[in-house]
């Protein structure tokens, strides 16, 4: 179900400027990168009740990376996206103490996309072996096998 | 490579004694890792200090790979994902896409996913009884469960002519329509397989020794299980009634009448049983859903072979046998997805493995991994 757009804002607007609004993914408040910790922390502790980080993902949208959390109230049966957008060179900053699921992931994130792990116990690759170059940027490209063969 | 021993070191205890660590390497193949994972023990005798699951060993880069591919080429990678239940991950990437492109989908090819996808729970969930019960040493329950699984193996060889990597749900609909013969021969399937069920509640869940050995193994609270994003039997195993079936429900679930079946503890045991419980309830279902099901087409008319659908991201999600199976996807409006991602239940439930095994026996870590029931092509994508 889709949360309110007003009790989010409102929510939010305790700790950040957040721009919460309606798409075909649901119900998205877009965050700066340094607060988005703290908002996930307000989101939680609220009466809106987001108990759950479902996922946690990074897209290279072509001028920086976007972060996106999605995060499930059971309480209220809503989901919410919170999205942040990171520079390339940008530092992920883990928000384990927040919701402890987004341990791995973020270890994924910041592996396939090139960033920068920060305040994570443990922020060594997950995937993929070093000097793997970050695999999800639109920069990398695809080579088929014979490309590799032949490389 | 097997069982190794990594290292010996010496620690002081608090109580100023000194003991020696050992750090045991299980896996990449060892036969309790349920596929190509590795786990790191600490040991401190017999008991596990820490336990670091590695992964990463499968990782295909299908995320990556269908950026390079048509949306309707990306369908026979999904079920390269999770190839324990394959139907799930096409039904979550088909999902998505719908939503992404406003795709409606014929109410027969609905009724058809749902009969395919209870019965790939059925034969998801056989698999990991089974095999979690050969690492708890009844390899009786293995030959079992895996004589009911391959009848519905049989049963999607007869609708689309692969055992393992089924590529049915597609964009829009569905590939085949049911052969003759195959309504009777699903019915005749749930009729004895709750028979047979009855049989392995009774031989393994009565068993004193499976009591012994599962009961109060890995204790995951219920607070913890959603603090650690589980879902599926890990999560109501511990008594999270979360099913999305039933909340945030999809397809044509509402109109079926069925129950979610919930643990209490949330050990092992419960994990494990809460699978065989469903496989009740998906009788029940296919049951209902081959009665409903009225004549129609399988496939939505017109649809293009080339979708391109609107610039715009999408995310949909259905319960898999592992739990909660989303996929997130971009379109930048060209016939080729910008971004997919894969909410994997199985690599969620993974990350909870360094919790419940400590301070358990090093024997009881491979009972703790296989209930939570890890399918590696979906953990390392």
């Amino acid at each position: 179900m889709l949360p309110d757009e007003t009790v989010i804002r409102s929510a939010l607007s305790r700790v950040t400027q957040a721009e919460v609004s309606a798409s075909t993914l649901g119900v998205v408040a877009r965050v700066p990168a340094a607060e988005a910790a703290a908002a996930l922390e307000a989101l939680k502790a609220s009466e809106l009740d987001f108990v759950m980080l479902v996922d946690l993902l990074g897209t290279d949208t072509g001028e920086a990376i976007e972060v996106t959390y999605h995060l499930r109230s059971f309480a209220r049966d809503e989901d919410l996206y919170v999205k942040c957008e990171l520079p390339y060179d940008g530092v992920l900053h883990s928000v384990w103490n927040v919701y402890a699921s987004a341990l791995l992931p973020e270890r994924e994130t910041a592996e396939l996309l090139g960033l920068t792990l920060a305040g994570h116990p443990n922020p060594a690759r997950l995937l993929t072996i070093d000097d793997t170059p970050p695999l999800l940027r639109r920069s990398v490209p695809i080579r088929t096998t014979e490309e590799v063969r032949d490389r | 490579m097997g069982l190794t021993v990594e290292s010996r070191e010496c620690i002081e205890t608090p109580e100023g004694g000194v003991v020696e660590e050992l750090v045991v390497n299980i896996g990449p193949s060892h036969p309790s890792t349920h596929g190509v994972c590795r786990v790191i023990a600490h040991l401190d005798g017999e008991i596990v200090t820490r336990a670091e699951p590695v992964i990463g060993y499968l990782h295909r880069g299908i995320e990556k790979m269908a950026e390079n591919r048509t949306y309707l080429q990306v369908v026979p990678l999904t079920d390269r994902l999770d190839y324990v239940g394959s139907m799930y991950a096409n039904w979550a990437y088909c999902r998505a896409v719908e939503r992404l492109a406003g795709i409606r989908v014929p109410e027969r090819a609905e009724y058809l996913r749902v009969v395919v996808c209870e019965l790939q729970r059925i034969a998801s969930h056989m698999m990991s009884i089974g095999s979690a019960a050969a690492d708890s040493g009844a390899a009786t329950m293995f030959i079992y469960a895996f004589d009911q699984r391959e009848r519905i193996i049989e049963l999607f060889e007869a609708l689309c002519g692969a055992r393992l990597t089924y590529n049915y749900v597609r964009p829009g609909g569905v590939s085949f329509d049911l052969p003759d013969g195959w309504t009777e021969t699903a019915l005749d399937f749930c009729r004895t397989h709750r028979e047979a069920l009855n049989e392995m509640d009774r031989l393994y869940f009565g068993n004193v020794i499976t009591r012994g050995r599962l009961k109060g193994v890995g204790v995951l609270s219920a607070d913890d299980a959603v603090a650690w994003g589980a879902s599926g039997p890990v999560a109501r195993g511990s008594g999270v009634n979360w099913d999305l079936r039933k909340h945030d429900t999809y397809s044509v679930y509402p109109r079926f009448d069925f129950d979610v079946p919930t643990g209490s503890n949330g050990d092992c045991y419960d994990r494990t049983r809460v699978r065989l419980y469903e496989c009740y309830e998906s009788c029940r279902i296919v049951e209902q859903a081959l009665a409903q099901m009225e004549p129609g087409p399988i496939r939505t008319s017109g649809m293009p072979r080339l979708l391109a659908p609107r610039p715009g991201d999408a995310y949909d999600h259905i319960e898999s046998a592992r739990g909660s199976l989303g996929v997130y996807l971009v379109s930048d409006g060209s016939v080729r997805p910008y971004r997919m991602k894969v909410r994997s239940p199985a690599f969620c439930n993974l990350a909870l493995l360094p919790m419940l095994a400590e301070g358990h026996m090093l024997s009881d870590l491979v009972v703790i991994l296989g209930s939570l029931d890890p399918v590696f092509g979906e953990v390392d994508r």
